[in-house]
C-alpha cells in the first residue's frame, strides 16, 4: 500500500551541546564520524529491501549538526540512499545545519550534492541571548550563513527561532523576527523553550544563576511571533512552523499527516505500516549492530488502532488543515463527527477548535492550549 | 466441654500499648497456630489494620490452654480496637467475657484511652487483671505504673503480671492468672438458647457469618434459630469455632465462643447486639444488648467519575455488611451531582472506610469535609438535623443551632498543660477538671465542641505536645452556639460541596485561610479564577487563581511521537482526578481542604 515515503537521517553529533538540549547527540565524538557514516550506510543498504515499492519524495537530514560532518561524507551518504531508494527527482531534500558550520563552500558543495531545503538553527539574533544558551555562534554568523545559502542556490532555506530564553526580552524577539522576514528566508519555525530534565539549563534554573522571561512576557514573545510572521507572509501551517506559500516543509508535513518514513541512524524513527521502530540512541551501540548485521532497533511498538487514531488526531490537529472527515474515514473507517460528538461539542464551547461540515481545527486560543485538545481525543480507555 | 473450664476474656489497652502484640504470643504459647503459621498482628487481618499498626476489627481466637493444676481450658480470647473512633467494637466485645486484660505500657502509663476502656469494663462487671507490658524497655517504670492505676482507675494493682509481649516474658503468668482470676461463665442449664450476636461478616458463599457469645443452652447445625430483635427464623447451617481461622465443630455449648452461619442474606437480620434464640423453645427475656451506634461525624462520598455511582453504592452496602457501624444514604451536591452522604463513628473510621473502598473497590472518591449533626431550630417551630451545611436554612428561617458537645480527657506531661488549656479555649472549650496522675502527668477533662474535636483539635493537641498528649472523648450533650454557614464561590458560583458551618468569631479568619489554601490547590486553568469565601451575600475574603498562559507542546516530529502521546496520557489521567463544577475544574483534595488548613 504504501507508495510515497519520506526518509530521516540522524548525524548524532554537535560541537557543543546547547544548555536547553535533551535531544539524542553529543559532543565530542569527531573520532567515530567516519564509522558512524559507514554504518549508516550499511544500514540504508541492508534495509532497502524491504521498500523497494516506494518512491521516496522526502529526505530529511536532522541533528545534531549534520552540517559537522565533511560535505563529501554528508554526499556519499545521500549517494548511497539515492543509489538504494528510488528517490524523486523533484524530491525534497533537506539538511539541518549550526550557523557556526557552514561557509559559502560547504553550502555550495551540499547544494551540488543534491540537497535543496536548508534549515538552519539560529534561535536569535542577539549574541547576548545566544550566549546565554550556550550556542556556539553569534547572531553576525546566522545572518552569513543564510545570505551564503542563498548564495550557493538554495531558494528553500529555513530558520529556527526560539522564545522564552533566559534573559531574552520582547525586543530581542521582534528584532529577530524582523531581521528574519529581512533575509531570503522562506520559512521560519518559532519554538517556545522548554526547560527538560537533566539539562544544564534545568541546573542553572534550579541554582538560581539563570532566570527565565516571566510567563506574561513569555506570552507575548509567543503572540507576537503569531501575529507578525503571518503579517509577513509566512503562513502559519502548523503550531510552531510559518512558511512563504509552497514553502512549507513537505517532509515534516508528513509527521503531522501520519504518513509513512523510514529513518536511519541512532535514535532514528521509523513509521509504516502499524509499527513504529525507534534504533538505539547510543551511538557506538549503533555502529557495532549494523556493523554484525544486527538490528539497530531498541523499541518497536505496534499501535492498535484506538492509538493510531489518537496520534492521528493529536498530530492533525497541529497543522492549519486539521482533521479533514473525508480522509478520517478513508483512513479508519470511522465518522469522526459520531466517534467523537461529545468531545467536539465541549471544545467547541471552549472555543478551542472551529468546525465546519468537512472537518474541525484549532482555533488560535486552541493553539495556545493544544494539549487541552490533544488530550481530549485520547483513547477512551476503560481501566 | 464443661463451663467450669472456660474463660472468656478481652484484651484492653490504649493505642500503641502492645495489644496485638500480647495476643499474639497467647495464641503462639497455646499452640493455636503453629510458629510456621505465625505472623505478627496475626489478628489483624485488614492489609490496612497491618500498614497503619492498628486493629479497626474486633476478632475472636479459641486457645487450649493446660494449666499449673493439670487440667485443661478453653480460652476465648475477643481482640478490641484501641482507637477512641471504636469504642463500640470495644463495648461489644467486652458484653462477650467475664473478664479483661488491661495492657498498659510500662514506659508511658495510663493513656486517656486506658481509662476509657476500663471504665466500660467495669459497667460490664468483668474482673480485670492489670498486665504491665513492655518491661523489657531500659526506660520501663512499672512501678511508676501501678501507682498511677491504683491511684487514677483505684484498682488493686499490687499483683500487676509483668510482661514483654515482644520477648514472650511473663506470658505464662498471663495465662495462669486468666484461669484463676476470671470467673467462668455463669450459665442457667435449665433455660432455653440465648446467644448474643457481638460481631458478623459477610461470607459470599455462606451468608452472615455471626459471631455469639452463648449464654444459656447451646447450638448445633440443623437447628431452627429465631433472631429475638428482628424476629427471623433460620436453619443454623454451621456452628464452629475461631482458632484462629474459622473451623466447624458440631456444637457450641453454654458459656462458649464462636460463630454460626444460617444461609442470612440480609446482615440486617443479624444485627450486632440482637439474641438469637431457639425458635421452637425461645427465651422469654432476650439479653441485655449494649450502647447503639451513632454515628458522630458525616461527610458526602461522591465518586470523581460519576458513571461509578452504582458501583459505589455496591461497595458501601458490602462494607456494611461487615461494619454495621457504616450508614449512609444517597444525597445530591449541585458541584458533585449524585452520592452518599456517609455517617462515621470519628475521623479515623471515615479514613479507614475511604481507603478501603479506593483500595478494595478501585474507586476514585472525592470526600467532602466532615461535619457533625446541627440542631437547627426554625421560627417556625421544626426543629432539624443537619448533617450536611449545604442543607442548613436561610438565617432568616433560623430561630437557634445548637451543637453537639464532648467530655475531653486529655492526659499530658505537665509541662504541656499551659498550651493544652490555650488549645482547648482557642477551640471553644470550657475547662471542667485537672488531676495529678503522678507528679509529672496531669488529667485535663474540658467540655469542647465535637466540630472542633473533628476539625483539627487532635492535629494540633499533638503538635503542641511533641506527641505525648493522649485524648479521648465522649458525647455528652448539644448546646446553643453562634454559627454561621461559610460558603466558597468559585468564579463566582457557590460549590455547595465546599460550604462548612463555623462559628460566628471565626468565620472570616477561617474564610482567609480556607481560600488562601485553595488558590494553592486549584490548578491554572484557561482563564482567570476568583476564590471567595462569602457568609451570606457578604465576601469576607478572596483570592484569585490566575490564568495558564499556554498548555501546548512546542514540537512534535517522528522521534517525539510515542514520548508525547505519553506525556499527553498523563495529563489526561490527571484531568481524570478532577471534578468538572460549572467551568472549573477541580482536584478531589480541594475538598478536603475544608479539613486541614495549616
Amino acid at each position: 500500500m504504501i507508495d510515497t515515503l519520506g526518509v530521516y537521517i540522524h548525524i548524532p553529533f554537535c560541537r557543543k551541546k546547547c544548555f536547553y538540549c535533551d535531544f539524542p547527540s553529543y559532543a565530542g565524538l569527531e573520532t567515530i564520524f567516519a564509522d558512524y557514516a559507514a554504518a549508516l550506510c550499511r544500514e540504508i543498504d541492508r534495509r532497502s529491501g524491504l521498500f523497494s515499492a516506494c518512491r521516496v519524495d522526502t529526505v530529511f537530514f536532522g541533528g545534531g549538526t549534520p552540517t559537522l560532518l565533511p560535505v563529501k561524507t554528508l554526499a556519499s551518504i545521500l549517494e548511497t540512499l539515492q543509489r538504494r531508494f528510488p528517490v524523486l527527482s523533484d524530491a525534497e531534500i533537506s539538511i539541518e545545519g549550526n550557523p557556526g558550520t557552514i561557509d559559502r563552500e560547504t553550502l555550495r558543495a551540499l547544494r551540488s550534492a543534491g540537497f535543496n531545503r536548508i534549515s538552519i538553527g539560529v534561535q536569535s539574533f542577539s549574541d547576548r541571548v545566544l550566549q546565554a544558551v550556550g550556542r556556539i555562534h553569534t547572531g553576525r554568523q546566522a545572518v552569513q550563513a543564510v545570505l551564503a545559502a542563498q548564495a550557493a542556490g538554495f531558494n528553500n532555506i529555513s530558520i529556527d527561532l526560539m522564545y522564552g530564553l533566559p534573559g531574552q526580552t520582547l525586543q530581542d524577539v521582534s528584532s529577530s523576527l524582523q531581521q528574519a522576514v529581512d533575509l531570503p528566508v522562506s520559512h521560519v519555525s518559532v519554538y517556545g523553550l522548554k526547560v527538560e530534565e537533566e539539562t544544564p539549563l534545568e541546573a542553572a534554573l534550579a541554582a538560581g544563576r539563570v532566570t527565565l522571561p516571566e510567563e506574561d512576557d513569555e506570552l507575548a514573545m509567543y503572540e507576537l511571533a503569531t501575529q507578525f510572521l503571518p503579517d509577513h507572509g509566512y503562513l502559519r501551517y502548523e503550531i510552531s512552523n510559518y512558511a512563504q506559500s509552497g514553502k512549507e516543509c513537505r517532509h515534516n508535513l508528513k509527521y503531522w499527516r501520519y504518513q509513512p518514513y523510514i529513518g536511519f541512524g541512532a535514535a532514528a524513527c521509523s513509521f509504516f505500516g502499524d509499527e513504529r521502530l525507534t534504533n538505539t540512541t547510543d551511538v557506538r551501540e549503533y555502529i557495532a549492530k549494523v556493523n554484525a548485521d544486527k538490528s539497530p532497533v531498541a523499541m518497536k511498538e505496534r499501535i492498535e488502532k484506538d492509538t493510531a487514531i489518537a496520534e492521528y488526531v493529536f498530530l492533525a490537529l497541529r497543522t492549519a488543515e486539521g482533521i479533514r472527515f473525508a480522509e478520517f474515514v478513508r483512513r479508519f473507517h470511522v465518522d469522526f463527527p459520531s466517534y467523537y460528538t461529545e468531545e467536539i461539542e465541549t471544545l467547541l464551547q471552549q472555543q478551542l477548535i472551529y468546525a465546519t461540515p468537512d472537518g474541525i481545527g484549532l482555533t488560535l486560543l486552541g493553539m495556545r492550549f493544544g494539549n487541552r485538545v490533544f488530550a481530549a481525543f485520547l483513547p477512551k480507555k476503560d481501566k | 466441654m464443661d463451663t467450669a473450664h472456660i474463660r472468656n476474656f478481652s484484651i484492653i489497652a490504649h493505642i500503641d500499648h502492645g495489644k496485638s502484640t500480647l495476643a499474639d504470643r497467647l495464641i503462639e504459647y497455646t499452640g493455636a497456630l503453629s510458629a510456621r503459621e505465625m505472623e505478627n498482628q496475626v489478628l489483624d487481618q485488614m492489609e490496612l489494620e497491618r500498614e497503619r499498626g492498628i486493629t479497626i476489627k474486633a476478632q475472636a481466637v479459641r486457645l487450649e490452654y493446660k494449666a499449673q493444676n493439670g487440667e485443661e481450658y478453653m480460652l476465648n480470647l475477643i481482640d478490641t480496637p484501641g482507637h477512641v473512633d471504636f469504642t463500640y467494637e470495644v463495648s461489644r466485645s467486652l458484653a462477650a467475657c467475664e473478664g479483661a486484660l488491661l495492657v498498659v505500657d510500662a514506659t508511658q502509663g495510663i493513656e486517656a484511652q486506658t481509662l476509657a476502656n476500663v471504665y466500660l469494663a467495669l459497667e460490664h462487671d468483668l474482673e480485670i487483671i492489670v498486665v504491665i507490658n513492655k518491661i523489657d524497655l531500659p526506660s520501663a517504670d512499672p512501678e511508676k505504673v501501678k501507682h498511677e492505676i491504683e491511684e487514677v482507675i483505684g484498682l488493686d494493682a499490687s499483683d500487676a503480671i509483668l510482661v514483654s509481649a515482644k520477648t514472650g516474658l511473663g506470658i505464662p503468668d498471663v495465662l495462669e492468672a486468666i484461669v484463676r482470676k476470671i470467673p467462668p461463665p455463669r450459665t442457667n442449664p435449665a433455660e432455653p438458647l440465648r446467644a448474643l450476636i457481638f460481631d458478623s461478616h459477610f461470607d459470599p458463599y455462606k451468608g452472615v457469618i455471626a459471631y455469639v457469645r452463648i449464654m444459656d443452652g447451646s447450638i448445633r447445625p440443623g437447628m431452627k434459630v429465631k433472631t429475638m430483635a428482628s424476629d427471623k427464623v433460620f436453619e443454623v447451617t454451621d456452628v464452629g469455632v475461631f482458632r484462629p481461622a474459622l473451623r466447624n465443630v458440631d456444637e457450641l455449648g453454654p458459656g462458649q465462643v464462636g460463630f454460626l452461619a444460617a444461609s442470612v442474606k440480609n446482615v440486617k437480620d443479624t444485627r450486632v447486639g440482637d439474641t438469637i434464640t431457639d425458635a421452637t423453645r425461645p427465651a422469654a427475656q432476650p439479653l441485655t444488648g449494649y450502647r447503639k451506634i451513632t454515628p458522630m461525624v458525616f461527610c458526602g462520598l461522591y465518586t470523581v467519575d460519576s458513571v461509578d455511582y452504582e458501583a459505589l453504592r455496591d461497595a458501601l452496602e458490602k462494607l456494611q455488611l461487615n461494619d454495621a457501624s457504616l450508614v449512609f444514604e444517597p444525597e445530591t451536591s449541585v458541584a458533585l451531582g449524585f452520592g452518599f452522604r456517609c455517617g462515621f463513628l470519628g475521623l479515623l473510621h471515615m479514613d479507614v472506610i475511604k481507603e478501603r473502598l479506593e483500595r478494595e473497590y478501585d474507586l476514585s472518591l472525592i470526600t467532602t469535609a466532615p461535619n457533625v449533626i446541627y440542631k437547627v431550630y426554625k421560627t417556625d417551630g421544626e426543629v432539624l438535623r443537619i448533617d450536611n451545611p449545604a442543607h442548613l436554612p436561610s438565617p432568616q428561617e433560623i430561630e437557634h443551632v445548637e451543637e453537639p458537645y464532648v467530655k475531653a480527657t486529655v492526659i499530658v506531661p505537665n509541662e504541656f498543660v499551659g498550651a493544652v488549656m490555650e488549645l482547648s479555649q482557642e477551640k471553644r472549650g470550657e475547662y471542667k477538671d485537672m488531676k495529678y496522675l503522678d507528679t509529672t502527668r496531669v488529667m485535663l477533662t474540658y467540655h469542647l465542641p465535637l466540630s472542633e474535636i473533628i476539625y483539627d483539635y487532635f492535629d494540633r493537641l499533638k503538635s503542641s505536645t511533641r506527641g505525648y498528649a493522649s485524648l479521648d472523648y465522649e458525647l455528652t450533650d448539644y448546646q446553643e452556639s453562634s454559627l454561621v454557614k461559610l460558603d466558597i464561590l468559585l468564579n463566582g458560583e457557590p460549590v455547595d460541596a465546599l460550604s462548612v458551618i463555623v462559628h460566628r468569631d471565626r468565620a472570616q479568619y477561617r474564610g482567609r485561610l480556607l481560600v488562601e489554601k485553595l488558590r494553592g490547590i486549584i490548578p491554572r486553568q484557561m482563564f482567570e479564577i476568583p476564590v471567595q469565601a462569602a457568609i451570606g451575600n457578604k465576601v469576607v475574603a478572596r483570592e484569585t487563581v490566575r490564568a495558564m498562559r499556554k498548555d501546548v507542546l512546542a514540537k512534535c516530529y517522528g522521534g517525539d511521537i510515542t514520548r508525547k502521546r505519553k506525556l499527553l496520557e498523563k495529563q489526561k489521567e490527571g484531568k481524570k482526578r478532577m471534578k468538572q463544577v460549572g467551568s472549573v475544574e477541580i482536584p478531589q483534595e480541594a475538598f478536603m481542604a475544608v479539613l486541614k488548613i495549616d
